[in-house]
């Protein structure tokens, strides 16, 4: 039954292990993890992808400051509309004007048009190889990202009213690529990428929520980088990602979208945790918003770098009410605009 | 090993602690090993402190008077269970009797290497480390798979599937401490096996009356997976009298529930490996825990990897202390300077 190997051989290969034992006890109790985080962010082969992203982002951004947020079609006539709706309080972003446009206000499109969300896609972060943040209890993202998922998937599946699919369900490494790929084939209606954050410098808890768009805060784009890492495209699909920049309805949907998951995510984790933080509604490169055609947002639901956070996030309850503020901000973006859920939003402030 | 790097100081006890979902096993350098039946009971009440005389009871005792205790098995799925602090303070009772049992003399520090399951999502390695920091002076945490292998010399080129009652455990060794992609948990295990046979009691004998822990017995007692030529009767009370049932089939049938997944995790875990190596790994793969000794369990598996290519699967000849014994080996290899900063 036992290996045949030198006693040479052996020797070393024990004291390898045995070293291997140490360091890995001293990670489970905080020592050495600035090595690995260094590691994660500044790998060479990371970084072709991020740096094309960040030229990406400047175009982006000179573009979308002469014309924010506009439909095509006022974008060929020349001189623009002012832009006239603020956003709402609890979002830090800029205007909007497409409600201008159609003429109703805070309506989804979905509504408008009289299309149904059938479809939502759950795509739990990272997977596989790739372990996402690591707390320093040695929680991974991936594990915690993939349980909410699946609470959330069970909780919409519940209501009867949703067809809900996953990019993973178990523990495997999927590109981004895949991902885009695996929405547009199932043909989804609504997509909601979940993440959990890391900030090294700061162990708070926070919680903030992502559509595609320009960003130039340099700690977006850090973030942007570590989550676009496995994105698997190659530069040549860059004209067509630029292409979809003209997708701005996409856009204003995800937007809102993101603003319904933020607030109810936040609202909701503040009245059990008051050491949160809310990071807001941002624009950021994000590969895996870009390349999906329906409204999409991703979900920085938590932050791992927070012990106590981190504790609560093995705990099954926890994750559960994650899951739940989840659907409560996909419900309230699908029904903005419904009489009967405006009315009772009301009266339940 | 040189001579110099191995711990022989006398004030030191060096254990190894196999923390299990059904058993947890203790080996130390002073040559003890026990177990117990991870089970802790404290009395409900004043009462029932004065009916079992102690405030807190463990395994089989703890079972036995389970009508007067709260009883826990901190360790459902291999981790600590959710509730925390009551499931913490279990598996800090359980730690402390183990190494009660271990006998360390007076004023003798203790070297503790834990083996946990090999992936943990719910509570990690931290918790156990908390759970257990108390009632040591220096621990270290390992994979309980890894364990096995470091204890058998299993460390290349090998493939140890640890079947517990929470969990299954895969673990490739390949010459070096093993990596997350080389390690694999699923719940498919002892637990799966009762909750299953458990069921198909129900279903066929809807008047009996039995409960979890008597289902587990039977499966202790009887466990078999292809056939076996002896009859598997047991005494279940229907309407208070005892009744001899026959439960061959739901036996086979709860343990055969398991093998699909064993079977087709085993593959995966052999694809995922260098396929230079697969045919090495393929015959050296060994079974150990409680499952392993689920008869005919080895022959299955071999039989079932066949047409993946020749094959050889082996059981551990003492699955009880197979992790304990690893464990302990780890503790007394391990340089001195390793231990101060733990």
């Amino acid at each position: 039954m036992a290996s045949h190997i030198p006693r040479k051989k052996e020797y070393r290969i024990r004291q390898n292990m045995l070293r291997g034992v140490y360091e890995d006890n001293l990670k489970i109790i905080g020592k050495g993890r600035e090595a690995i985080y260094k590691h994660r962010y500044y790998l060479p082969k990371r970084l072709l992808l991020p740096v094309l992203l960040s030229f990406l982002v400047i175009i982006l951004q000179s573009s979308f400051v002469s014309a924010p947020y506009l439909p095509e079609k006022y974008l060929a006539q020349g001189p623009r509309p002012k832009p006239v709706l603020a956003m709402n309080a609890d979002n830090s972003d800029g205007p909007s004007n497409y409600k201008e446009f159609i003429g109703t206000t805070g309506m989804p499109m979905s509504r408008i048009f009289g299309l149904g969300v059938r479809t939502i896609m759950i795509d739990p972060g990272h997977g596989g190889s790739d372990s996402g943040t690591t707390g320093q209890n040695g929680t991974k993202e991936k594990e915690i990202a993939l349980d909410i998922a699946k609470r959330l998937r069970d909780r919409l599946k519940k209501s009867g009213n949703f067809n809900v699919l996953m990019t993973r369900e178990q523990d495997v490494t999927i590109p981004l690529n895949r991902r885009v790929e695996m929405a547009r084939l199932s043909r989804a209606d609504l997509f909601i990428s979940i993440h959990l954050n890391y900030l090294p410098s700061r162990p708070i808890n926070m919680i903030e929520t992502y559509y595609f768009g320009p960003s130039s805060d340099p700690k977006v784009l850090k973030l942007a980088e570590a989550e676009n890492a496995d994105s698997s495209y190659g530069t040549s699909d860059f004209k067509d990602i630029i292409e979809k920049i003209g997708q701005t309805m996409k856009l204003q949907e995800s937007r809102e979208f993101a603003i319904s998951i933020q607030k109810k995510l936040f609202v909701n984790t503040r009245k059990e945790n008051g050491n949160v933080f809310n990071f807001g509604v941002k624009r950021a490169p994000f590969v895996v918003l870009l390349g999906v055609d329906v409204p999409a947002v991703l979900a920085e639901v938590s932050c791992l770098s927070n012990k106590e956070e981190e504790i609560q996030l093995n705990t099954e309850q926890h994750r559960d009410h994650i899951a739940r503020f989840l659907e409560l901000g996909i419900l309230d973006y699908l029904n903005k605009g419904d009489v009967t859920y405006e009315a009772r939003r009301q009266t339940d402030r | 090993m040189k001579q110099g790097d191995k711990q022989t100081d006398e004030n030191k006890l060096f254990v190894g602690i196999d923390l299990g979902t059904s058993r947890s096993s203790i080996s130390a350098s002073n040559n003890t090993r026990e177990w117990t039946e991870s089970y802790v009971g404290w009395p409900k009440d004043f009462i029932a402190q004065q009916v079992v005389g102690k405030s807190v009871l463990f395994g089989a005792e703890a079972l036995a008077n389970r009508l007067s205790l709260d009883l826990c098995r901190p360790l459902e799925h291999g981790v600590i269970k959710e509730g925390i602090s009551r499931n913490e303070e279990a598996v800090k009772d359980i730690i402390k009797h183990l190494i009660e049992l271990a006998k360390p003399a007076e004023g003798q520090k203790i070297h503790a290497v834990v083996g946990v399951p090999a992936d943990t999502l719910k509570v990690n390695k931290l918790a156990i480390r908390r759970a257990v920091a108390e009632a040591v002076d220096s621990l270290m945490v390992v994979t309980e798979p890894f364990a096995v292998a470091y204890g058998l010399n299993l460390l290349n080129n090998s493939l140890v599937i640890d079947i517990g009652a929470g969990t299954t455990d895969f673990c490739i060794m390949h010459g070096t401490i093993p990596t997350e992609d080389d390690q694999k948990t699923i719940l498919t295990a002892g637990d799966y096996v009762d909750d299953q046979l458990f069921s198909y009691l129900i279903e066929k004998y809807p008047n009996a009356r039995f409960n979890k822990n008597m289902v587990r017995q039977f499966k202790e007692e009887f466990s078999f997976v292809r056939d076996t030529a002896e009859e598997v009767f047991v005494e279940i009370p229907v309407d208070g009298k005892m009744v001899q049932h026959d439960i061959k089939n739901e036996i086979k049938r709860a343990c055969e529930s398991i093998m699909p997944a064993l079977t087709e995790t085993t593959i995966e875990m052999i694809a995922r490996f260098d396929p230079e190596f697969q045919i090495k790994i393929k015959n050296n793969i060994v079974l150990a825990g409680g499952g392993s000794l689920i008869r005919g369990i080895r022959e299955y598996l071999q039989d079932a990897l066949k047409e993946y290519g020749q094959c050889k699967v082996t059981s551990v000849e003492d699955p009880l202390f197979a992790g304990s014994d690893g464990a302990l080996k780890l503790a007394k290899d391990m340089p001195a300077k390793y231990w101060d900063p733990l």
